[in-house]
């Protein structure tokens, strides 16, 4: 909460965007996505792209962890399921007679729908279990999709072991054949989603997930279905891991197995972490740490150290451990997370100079 | 000035020249980038860095001796923490920062090259060599800038099973881990065995560290195999099944293929596990570096391993690891080579067709003797077997050309 914050309406009060900050920063965002293309190399383009597909992703473990407060380490299965239901689909439409230029438009709710639904499947023993029973619960979700990809007999349509090609977007006719054409898709879903969720808690379904966070058992005396809204919380989740799923399925070429595994989905949680559970930044600066901070990190190494392979070697280990280090630091020193940081800094300069922190 | 024959070509050369002068500019960079992702952290972090210090000695070695076309070559090396993305991140940083300097790139995984075929297209496209020998890969009409650096799987799986024949065999099983590495050539060896006359009587797949391996021992013994080929292990399963057949009593032979034959993990495994690797054979594509007699090359390495590596685990002896990636990095700057000579750019489409055109070349003793690019890779190598008494993987068969 940024307090010093003057509201004169409850129009002011009820806005999204409620203060000059938060619309500084997603103007600001929206500018620089939209510039991007045009002038980043295509290494920034990469990198952005990746952070804006993992972004959807955590939007999304923040419906059912942070909102919700259901532990779950199985989302990368939702993301393996959007992705691989991309080029299935278009195999099936190709069969159809479905001309290209609509695939993606149907393709794309279609793998979200398929998400939500396994997310509701995946949800149930969240209706029985709790904390690190659930995220047990969950986690075998994962291996459990994963098995299914990697079978023989579904092999003809996952490529099992060895992947799938998958398809280039083609939106009535304007082929998404380049990376830089795919991040324009990609961030523009990534701030329908994220402003989807937002505005998400405005509503009933989300102060009744905010009611189950706190306290589930006074949620149900209080009338709130835990059946409904436990599942539709793991639905919505799911949803947005799919929509990551489908955009990761276009933008890459291809897709293996291997990189929907438990990796996936403990950067996605360690994501929210860092953060900020339960706040609509949280994914945002998540992202960005977990993300981009390696990436600046190996670049920045590799600066002052040269790409040489034996420096590589020394270096490739210190980048680990000073990533390892940043996150501890950040956890110590504010374990409800980066928003929270971001959020004294602006109160301090709210107020100031009457008064600090 | 009157313009007659003479002068009218003379004009038109100069014309030329100053017309084709940005190109050849163009072509001429002060030095080329030879890119790499290693997982220098990582579960494969132990390879990574074994592997690291030869692409010193590789960039020391080929600009000693010209570059390419007289352009020195420089290598710029990432960790990939063998996540295949990771790997594509390195890969578009490289182009990104390093643009038409970088002609050629060096992966650290099958994933990754999988990952990656796809998004080698126009000026994205560079050659491309790896530590994958996944017969996928060998397909220059699918991937035409990827290429192996010796024998694919099914390759060594036929190198194996010849050799098998050869030794009058009849049965064999096949175990394998569950995982995209281990099933590589499995239909293929089934349907080469039956050509052979050699009847597979056990396919079992594993986990990739075999946990559960009592039960595949179990199996192994009733199936009554003669030899048993591993496929898709580095070193997990060695003490627990051939030390558990062993144990068992069981005559079977073992027999893996290029990532089961490094003899610094056989060394390891015998020395903390006791002796059972003894009689254990596997394909090898390359000598090894103790087997220098016939390879000059390797003799020049040992020189400068001893100059540059001293004190360090590369001093006296270079993995065989090491040595397929210094192959990999040799094709790929006799490509080059080849290319400069020509006088064209280096391209991705013209170095992948000077790769392909190596024929007949001998490398200096890597192999038995002269070898060729065909169908993205070189199909040889040979049987040895280790003896856990001197440590030593020596040969036990001729060179198979497969």
């Amino acid at each position: 909460m940024i307090n010093g914050n003057l509201k004169a309406t409850y129009a002011a009060d009820e806005q999204v965007l409620n203060n000059a900050y938060k619309r500084a920063f997603v103007y600001g965002m929206a500018l620089l996505c939209a510039a991007l293309p045009f002038v980043a190399n295509d290494y920034i383009i990469l990198v952005a792209a990746q952070m804006g597909i993992i972004l959807i992703a955590v939007v999304g473990v923040n419906v059912v962890i942070g909102y919700t407060g259901l532990l779950s380490l199985g989302h990368a299965a939702f993301i393996a399921i959007g992705a691989y239901s991309i080029p299935i689909l278009h195999t099936l439409f190709g069969s159809l007679g479905v001309p290209e230029g609509i695939m993606p438009f149907l393709a794309i709710p279609l793998a979200v729908a398929i998400s939500a639904l396994v997310g509701i499947v995946v949800g149930l023993p969240s209706l029985r279990v709790k904390g690190l029973y659930l995220a047990v619960a969950t986690l075998s979700a994962n291996f459990i999709v994963i098995f299914l990809i990697e079978l023989d007999a579904m092999a003809p349509y996952t490529g099992g072991f060895n992947g799938i090609n998958t398809p280039e977007a083609n939106l009535l006719g304007w082929q998404l054949d380049t990376q830089r054409e795919m991040f324009a898709l990609i961030a523009a879903l990534a701030f329908v989603t994220i402003l989807g969720v937002q505005n998400l808690f405005r509503t009933r379904v989300g102060r009744a997930f905010i009611a189950i966070r706190e306290r589930d058992y006074s949620a149900e005396v209080l009338g709130i279905s835990l059946l409904r809204y436990k599942l539709l919380s793991f639905a919505i989740s799911a949803a947005c891991c799919g929509l990551a799923g489908a955009l990761f399925a276009y933008f890459y070429a291809r897709i293996l197995p291997e990189q929907f595994e438990l990796v996936l989905s403990l950067q996605l949680v360690a994501a929210l972490i860092v953060g900020g559970m339960g706040r609509t930044m949280g994914p945002v600066f998540g992202v960005i740490i977990v993300v981009m901070v390696p990436e600046l990190l190996k670049y920045s190494f590799g600066i002052i150290a040269g790409g040489s392979a034996d420096v590589a070697a020394l270096r490739a280990p210190v980048q680990e451990i000073v990533f390892g280090a940043l996150i501890i630091i950040f956890l110590m020193f504010e374990p409800l997370g980066i928003t929270q940081i971001v959020d004294r800094g602006f109160r301090s300069l709210n107020r100031w100079p009457f008064a600090r922190g | 000035m009157t313009l007659n024959r003479r002068s009218f070509l003379a004009r038109s050369a100069a014309a030329s020249a100053v017309l084709a002068a940005p190109t050849l500019l163009k072509a001429q960079p002060a030095e080329y980038v030879f890119g790499a992702s290693l997982p220098l952290t990582g579960p494969f972090a132990t390879a990574g860095q074994l592997v690291a210090p030869a692409f010193a000695m590789a960039q020391r070695l080929i600009n000693e001796e010209g570059g390419i076309g007289g352009v020195p070559i420089r290598f710029v090396t990432e960790d990939s923490g063998y996540i295949p993305q990771n790997a594509l991140a390195n890969y578009q940083r490289a182009l990104a920062t390093e643009g038409d300097a970088l002609v050629a790139y060096f992966g650290d995984s099958t994933g990754f090259m999988k990952l990656v075929a796809p998004e080698l297209k126009g000026d994205q496209a560079r050659l491309m060599g790896s530590t994958s020998f996944a017969s996928e890969l060998a397909n220059p009409e699918v991937n035409p800038y990827q290429y192996l650096a010796g024998p694919s799987y099914e390759d060594q799986f036929d190198i194996l099973l010849q050799n098998i024949a050869n030794e009058g065999g009849s049965t064999v099983a096949f175990i394998f881990s569950n995982t995209e590495f281990g099933r590589d050539p499995i239909e293929h060896g089934k349907k080469r065995a039956e050509e052979l006359g050699l009847k597979v009587v056990l396919e079992e797949s594993t986990k990739p560290q075999g946990a559960d391996i009592p039960t595949h021992v179990t199996k192994l013994a009733q199936s009554g195999a003669e030899y048993c080929l591993l496929q898709g292990y580095v070193t997990g399963v060695w003490p627990q099944l051939i030390g558990g057949a062993r144990q068992f009593g069981l005559p079977t032979k073992f027999m893996g293929t290029f990532w089961g034959m490094e003899k610094i993990i056989a060394d390891r495994v015998t020395e903390q596990a006791g002796p059972f690797l003894d009689g254990y054979q596997g394909v090898m594509p390359y000598r090894y570096f103790y087997d220098r007699a016939d390879a000059p090359r390797y003799e020049t390495f040992a020189t400068l391993s001893k100059e540059m590596f001293v004190g360090t685990p590369l001093e006296n002896y270079m993995p065989t690891w090491t040595i397929q990636t210094m192959c990999a990095i040799e094709i790929a700057v006799r490509a080059l080579r080849d290319t400069a000579e020509k006088g064209l750019e280096l391209t991705a489409d013209n170095t992948a067709e000077s790769l392909n055109a190596i024929s007949d070349w001998d490398m200096g003793g890597y192999f038995g003797g002269p070898v060729s690019v065909e169908g993205g890779k070189i199909g040889t190598g040979r049987v040895y077997t280790y003896g856990a008494e001197n440590g030593l993987f020596t040969p036990s068969s001729d060179w198979f050309n497969v």
